[in-house]
């Protein structure tokens, strides 16, 4: 029973992560100084080997030349179409793997009789890798965006699921009691009790699943490559060898990713606020 | 037992203070201690949460280094651990992937010496702290009381002088902890060793002491010395004669003055 | 740690009455086999209700499996496949759980490195693939490192909060030891991280299957994937869907055989949290 408690422990991992430190904090503490040694000791390097031709100056574009073509791909508008179609997909697929994630778990996680029936199969669809597939969706929807929101919302529903599943299970016998010496009624139980203490750990699982509909939409977009967006581009780069414009289309994924889950971090902490002042107040 | 006032400080704090955090976080736990532990006897610090007492026993063990002020052991400066003192805390730490012997023969583990050679020794402190069928469980197979039976054995194993407990017995029920009381002035009786208690439980300090050193909390300083003249060895009825209940009042009293 | 318990809490009574009951849900799950199975083949085989190119039918599956298990060089296939799932979650892991203990070593380099690894926490790593695949080809190292770049964060991250866990007291009784910091690591804090390490074992274990995977789908010259872009080109979906089976058994004895791994070292735990309450004595 206790096997479904390990799906998505790396999300439930970040969350007694080291606490992040202001900018002047890691001044003060020399922080700071090594993160911008270390920065500047990987772009010396990254300047100079290229140079020295130990390896090839095409696959390993020098930082320099790495900087001109994200200026390059800043400055041209061909790629804003890929951009939008990307973001839309992910979020149009976040939202349905949300809903659909939510769903399945209030469906299947408010009867403890019912979670431990269908823990087993929960496992298996963890199990599986679900990019394999892809291949057979985008044979199926074809090249166009369909393909690439489908093969995401698969994978992102899975933690909503698990995770707001796992959550109504968490009230303590004495929460249960307390509701029911007050005649709860079956929904007030959930609705007051379950589903408030439940809402933290899905907020965990509603955040990893931003992440999965972008690695969904970003897997498809390699795989099928007419209909563009940022995965089809990097790979259409990287084919043609301008490794440059490739490192270029990767950063702005990363820039994004971190962006989105920046957000996603503020959001959290103010939706499930007293669960950060009781954290705050254990320590 | 009475206290001799000849024997020479086992333990000697001299304006002890300790700030914790910096600038506006700044927080003074512990000012300006004087404070003396003879060899043979027991000390309670006994305060509210948050009169340093703990604090001060960290710094007795070496764990926390003072901001101000000096503190010697034996005559010489503390300034780390020391293989003469054991330390007990409120849980019991026992490591659940030890069994009970095991988690007894840590100390060896961790000074290098063999484990064989103090096997035999581990084994009757364990039997005389009443848990030697426990030897091959697992701590998670105890109470929390046998638990804490083990965590003696454990500390006496390398015969401190000195005893340093921070509310060992603080996570027990009432009964099981008196129990545990009778059996640590037993013990401490027995390895012939000098012994803090930490505590803010008043009548468990009275019974327990020789003499009982009053904190008051923010910042935490000393209140006063109480002398406890009761004789050892100590049976519980104690707790019901009148100077007893008369020695508790003064303790509330000077706790109270603040 | 409060999830696993919560669920835990359920089971410690051990009468024949209360097993029973504690038995009953996974009759349902039973049950519930032949039913996902009876859906399947009436959704395809009788209704025809889904496209045969997405879901074929059951029997055409069953029927496809002896030619593509007994097909020339399957083996060589699974094997490769394999050796890049196990070669990316050792590489990724290894460096994941060192790292961990060196940044948990230290507050300055946690707070000097932590952000920028923990920007690994949101890429979505396949994007490294087209780069993977210019540097170094089709070859199984091209897979290996795109496992190992998927599984690294996961087991970096639950190393480094599992070595936080260890209670201050657990900590003061090694100092008062004198315990040295490196005995402190593994005697104490290692096996207290262990139970989140393993969660972080699992998801890795996870993520490196998606990165092999993926990495084949892009471009590989062998492996299951590749084979399954070969069916699908073909449209021999019900062979595919014979390779979506045999992910499934790789992923699930994955799963099972990191949890028995647990079970064996971290045996302590589950034990403990069942512990039935002695009594005080």
């Amino acid at each position: 029973m206790t096997l479904i408690a390990s799906p998505p422990p790396g999300a439930k991992a970040t969350r007694n992560h080291p606490k992040k430190e202001s900018l002047f904090q890691r001044i003060r503490n020399g922080s700071a100084w090594i993160t911008i040694l270390t920065i500047v000791v990987i772009v010396v390097l990254w300047q100079i080997i290229p140079q020295t031709g130990l390896i090839n100056r095409v696959l390993f574009p020098t930082f320099t030349d790495t900087v001109a073509a994200f200026v390059q791909l800043l400055g041209s508008s061909y790629w804003w179409g890929d951009l939008t179609k990307t973001m839309s997909a992910v979020g149009i697929a976040w939202v349905i793997g949300v809903a659909f994630g939510f769903a399945m778990g209030v469906a299947l996680g408010t009867s403890p009789f019912v979670r431990t029936a269908i823990t087993p199969y929960a496992i298996a669809v963890q199990a599986l890798p679900k990019v394999v597939l892809a291949p057979l969706l985008i044979g199926w929807l074809g090249f166009g965006s369909e393909s690439k929101i489908a093969l995401a919302v698969i994978i992102c529903f899975f933690p909503v699921w698990i995770d707001t599943m796992v959550g109504l299970s968490l009230p303590s016998a004495n929460e249960f009691k307390l509701l029911q010496s007050l005649k709860a009624s079956k929904r007030q139980v959930f609705l007051k009790l379950q589903l408030p203490t439940a809402i933290p750990l899905i907020m965990v699982g509603v955040k990893h699943a931003l992440l999965l509909a972008f690695t969904g939409v970003i897997v498809a977009e390699i795989l099928a490559a007419s209909d563009g967006g940022l995965g089809t581009l990097a790979k259409e780069f990287a084919s043609q060898l301008n490794m440059g414009m490739t490192y270029a289309v990767v950063f702005v994924v990363v820039i994004i990713a971190v962006t989105l889950v920046s957000i996603a971090d503020v959001v959290e902490r103010r939706v499930v606020f007293w669960s950060e002042e009781s954290r705050a107040r254990k320590r | 037992m009475t206290i001799t006032t000849q024997t020479s400080p086992l333990v000697k704090a001299e304006g002890i203070t300790k700030i914790f955090g910096t600038g506006d976080k700044e927080m003074v736990a512990l000012s300006g201690l004087n404070l003396e532990v003879k060899e043979g006897e027991f000390l309670s610090l006994l305060g509210p949460s948050g009169c340093g007492k703990s604090t001060a026993l960290n710094i007795m063990g070496g764990l926390l280094r003072a901001t101000e002020g000096t503190i010697t052991f034996g005559g010489e400066p503390m300034t780390e651990p020391r293989r003469q003192i054991g330390m007990m805390f409120q849980q019991a730490v026992m490591f659940p992937w030890r069994t009970t012997l095991e988690n007894v023969l840590l100390p060896v583990e961790i000074f290098g010496e063999s484990k064989k050679e103090f096997k035999p020794k581990a084994q009757e402190l364990l039997s005389m702290v009443g848990i030697s069928e426990f030897e091959n469980s697992y701590p998670w197979q105890l109470s929390g009381g046998m638990q804490q039976r083990a965590a003696l054995a454990r500390v006496l194993l390398h015969d401190p002088k000195l005893l340093l407990l921070d509310e060992p017995f603080g996570a027990l029920d009432e009964f099981t902890r008196e129990t545990m009381n009778q059996e640590l002035l037993r013990l401490q009786n027995y390895a012939n060793s000098t012994a803090v208690l930490v505590t803010h439980n008043i009548t468990e300090a009275v019974f327990m002491s020789d003499r009982i050193a009053v904190m008051s909390a923010r910042p935490g300083r000393l209140v006063g010395i109480l002398e406890v003249p009761f004789d050892r060895p100590r049976r519980p009825e104690l707790q019901t004669t009148n100077d007893f209940i008369k020695l508790v009042a003064e303790a509330r009293s000077m706790l109270e003055l603040q | 740690m409060t999830r696993t318990e919560g669920i835990a809490q359920v089971a410690i009574s051990n009468t024949p009455k209360a097993r029973r009951k504690k038995a009953a849900p996974y009759l349902l799950t039973i049950a519930l086999a032949p039913f996902i199975l009876f859906v399947w083949w009436l959704s395809t085989d009788v209704l025809k209700a889904v496209p045969p190119i997405l879901l074929p039918t059951p029997g055409s599956v069953i029927e496809a499996f002896p030619r593509v298990v007994g097909a020339a060089g399957f083996g060589d296939q699974v094997l490769r496949t394999l050796t890049e799932i196990a070669g990316g979650f050792a590489l990724g892991g290894a460096i994941g759980f060192l790292l961990g203990i060196l940044l948990s070593t230290s507050s300055r380099l946690r707070s000097a490195y932590l952000p920028f690894l923990s920007a690994l926490e949101a890429i979505p790593t396949v994007i490294l693939a087209p780069i993977i695949i210019a540097w170094i080809g089709f070859g199984i190292e091209g897979k290996i490192l795109q496992a190992a770049i998927a599984c690294f964060y996961a087991v970096f991250i639950t190393t480094l909060s599992g070595l936080g866990l260890a209670e201050p007291n657990a900590i003061n009784l090694m100092r008062s030891l004198r315990a040295s910091r490196w005995q402190i690591m593994f005697k104490v804090k290692v096996p207290i991280a262990l139970p989140v390490i393993f969660g972080g074992l699992q998801l890795g274990a996870t993520t490196a299957i998606i990165g092999a995977i993926v990495s084949e789908f892009i471009g590989a010259t062998g492996g299951l994937g590749y084979l399954m872009l070969r069916y699908r080109s073909s449209f021999n979906t019900p062979s595919y869907w014979v390779i979506i089976f045999i992910f499934l058994a790789i992923g699930l004895v994955v799963y099972l055989t990191i949890w028995w791994l647990e079970k064996k070292f971290v045996f302590w735990r589950s034990a403990s949290i069942n512990r039935p309450d002695l009594e005080k004595q």
